[in-house]
């Protein structure tokens, strides 16, 4: 008895003692729980290192409408992501940077971030927490140096404010702006597709998706797995090299020959509005990808090193393939309004 | 059966005392030991590092010439160390593991370190590692030496660089004649972290503080400025100049 007293007696006291903390400094966290959609794997991204709050998500938000990123404030991450085509660069097959300069590779699309292992067509960043020094200092991107960007965050009363919500205090450092990124990052997840609701049985596919999905499975689902859409390994396609990019993919990475022209696999999902396609955007449309893997005699060598038959469909299978493609649409991810630029 | 009874009652009992020393004893162990330890047996050593060219220490902007007749000077040095090992003459150690020291010419106050030492015990050897890690390179963002705003980080790729080494040649023919060596990798085959090993003689012991030399010409000797004179990416190149830093250190 003494020692139930004890111990309530002594959580009260604690009780007392982090209230009238949260009292004096006004701070409070409204904690987020990330929820794995249950026909998705474990995610690979360490939570536990940079626990989720709403405070620090709206930060990450904001920083990543934000052109006080870029140099002369003109470049926003959203420049090259937009959200209504899954976060990439529409229409572009190579992305813009600062002062009008064209980068080497098409941008890629941010989502389930969280499930991924590395980033950027070459795997050369190891960790999302890390990933936004590259476009911020990218001098074809946004040219400007961590120091500088942390100084005009420092010295603008709205990232004090925010800053001050999120971390209890309106200090800037590279963790806490990194790490407010990430907040915001791996929370653009889309599970919510057709072929989601078709897996949760919430819905059927017509019988051109069904036969679509099947042809994907026999075709294409050795690098572009299910239920992320990608394996999220570098694998070599078959694309000839382009002359003036001459572009090796991982081995800029790794030096090893062996990872000449490999580069990573991008997820599908949203495919339809992501265009684009490949690392340096050279097809515009689904139709000309389907048909390059159809035809292409490098692409084919490639794809049978993973499938147990030749790829050759007919004219109506493309069109059922492609099909099952559009299944891949995520309507309320693509206009969900909590990804959106925020408006004050 | 009563008895067995009363016994797992009594293993209960046992089991919620053991519990509530797991609770409550083991940061208060942790805590006496800690203190045992700081108070009765370990003191700290200073570490001094001098950074010289031959005998002369290194002053910003001063020239240098080289064995291969390169006359340069130096603008920047910058260097990780980490994972120090203290080893005595009785074969036990010291170490401070996950802590990691960034050098630079341009802070003098960088260049002097601080290593727990067990008292009355003689130094018979210090190792460290010229570099991060490769768990740590992947370990996403962090704070303090490792903070990705001191320059030692790399942006077009993940990763940090070790050492860095630049200034001017008139024997390069760059952009204002400058070098630039920024040494680093953490993925194999080019992982470049480089571990030093300094045995410390008898004679040299020290009591208060060690002092240990970098001595840059034994870089510079190795290297023809006109040819070699870029490195910032891992790879082949980098993981020579690796090879030469392990030469850098030595004890005084």
């Amino acid at each position: 008895m003494k020692k139930v007293l004890y111990i309530v007696s002594l959580s009260f006291g604690i009780g007392i003692l982090f209230f009238s903390i949260l009292g004096f400094t006004n701070m409070v966290f409204t904690p987020i729980y990330f929820e794995v959609p249950k026909h998705f794997p474990k995610p690979v991204y360490d939570f536990s290192k940079n626990p989720l709050t709403e405070e620090k998500f709206q930060l990450g938000r904001t920083l990543f409408y934000d052109p006080i990123l870029s140099r002369d404030n003109t470049i926003s991450c959203a420049s090259c992501h937009l959200q209504a085509s899954a976060f990439t660069h529409v229409d572009h097959d190579l992305s813009h940077g600062i002062d009008g300069r064209i980068g080497t590779r098409n941008s890629l699309t941010l989502q389930n971030l969280a499930w991924s292992k590395d980033f950027m067509w070459d795997g050369g960043i190891n960790h999302l927490d890390v990933q936004a020094i590259t476009p911020i200092t990218h001098q074809l991107e946004m040219d400007e140096t961590l120091p500088n960007v942390i100084k005009k965050l420092q010295e603008s009363p709205k990232y004090n404010a925010l800053f001050t919500q999120a971390f209890g205090d309106k200090k800037v450092t590279s963790e806490r702006l990194l790490k407010s990124f990430s907040q915001f990052l791996v929370q653009l997840v889309t599970a919510n597709s057709k072929y989601d609701k078709v897996i949760r049985k919430e819905e059927t596919y017509t019988s051109q998706e069904q036969n679509g999905y099947t042809l994907f499975q026999n075709n294409c689902a050795s690098c572009h797995t299910e239920p992320l859409f990608t394996s999220d390994v570098f694998e070599t396609n078959g694309l000839p090299v382009d002359a003036y990019l001459k572009d090796g993919g991982r081995i800029k990475i790794t030096t090893l020959k062996k990872d000449s022209l490999l580069f990573k696999v991008p997820t599908l999902r949203n495919i339809q509005f992501s265009f684009p396609y490949m690392h340096d955007g050279r097809f515009k449309t689904l139709n000309e990808v389907v048909l390059f893997y159809n035809t292409n005699p490098d692409a084919q060598k490639a794809l049978l090193k993973k499938n147990k038959k030749r790829m050759q469909l007919t004219d109506n299978e493309r069109v059922d393939l492609i099909t099952f493609l559009k299944t891949l649409s995520d309507k309320e991810f693509l206009f969900n309004p909590r990804y959106s630029f925020p408006r004050e | 059966m009563h008895q067995t009874n009363n016994e797992k009652k009594r293993e209960n009992q046992k089991d919620q005392n053991l519990n509530m020393f797991k609770n409550f004893g083991t940061p208060l162990l942790i805590v006496l030991l800690f203190c045992l330890h700081s108070t009765a047996q370990t003191t700290t050593i200073p570490i001094r590092f001098k950074l010289k060219f031959n005998s002369n220490d290194v002053v910003k902007g001063q020239n240098f010439i080289s064995k291969n007749n390169d006359t340069l000077s130096i603008e920047t040095f910058k260097c990780y160390l980490s994972n120090f090992k203290l080893e005595y003459t009785d074969k036990s150690i010291s170490e401070i593991k996950n802590h990691y020291y960034l050098l630079d010419s341009d802070s003098l106050k960088s260049f002097r370190i601080e290593l727990p030492k067990k008292e009355n015990k003689t130094i018979s050897k210090i190792t460290f590692a010229i570099g991060i890690d490769s768990i740590t390179n992947t370990s996403g963002v962090q704070n303090g030496a490792l903070d990705p705003i001191n320059g030692m980080y790399w942006a077009w790729q993940s990763g940090y660089i070790n050492f860095k080494i630049e200034g001017k040649s008139s024997s390069c023919k760059t952009r204002l004649n400058k070098f630039h060596f920024h040494i680093g990798g953490y993925l194999y085959p080019n992982y470049a972290l480089r571990i030093i090993e300094i045995p410390i003689h008898k004679s040299q012991n020290p009591t208060k503080t060690l002092d240990l030399t970098i001595d840059l010409a034994t870089f510079f000797n190795e290297i023809h400025l006109e040819e070699n004179n870029s490195i910032m990416i891992p790879g082949k190149d980098a993981m020579k100049l690796a090879d030469m830093s392990l030469k850098l250190f030595t004890v005084e």
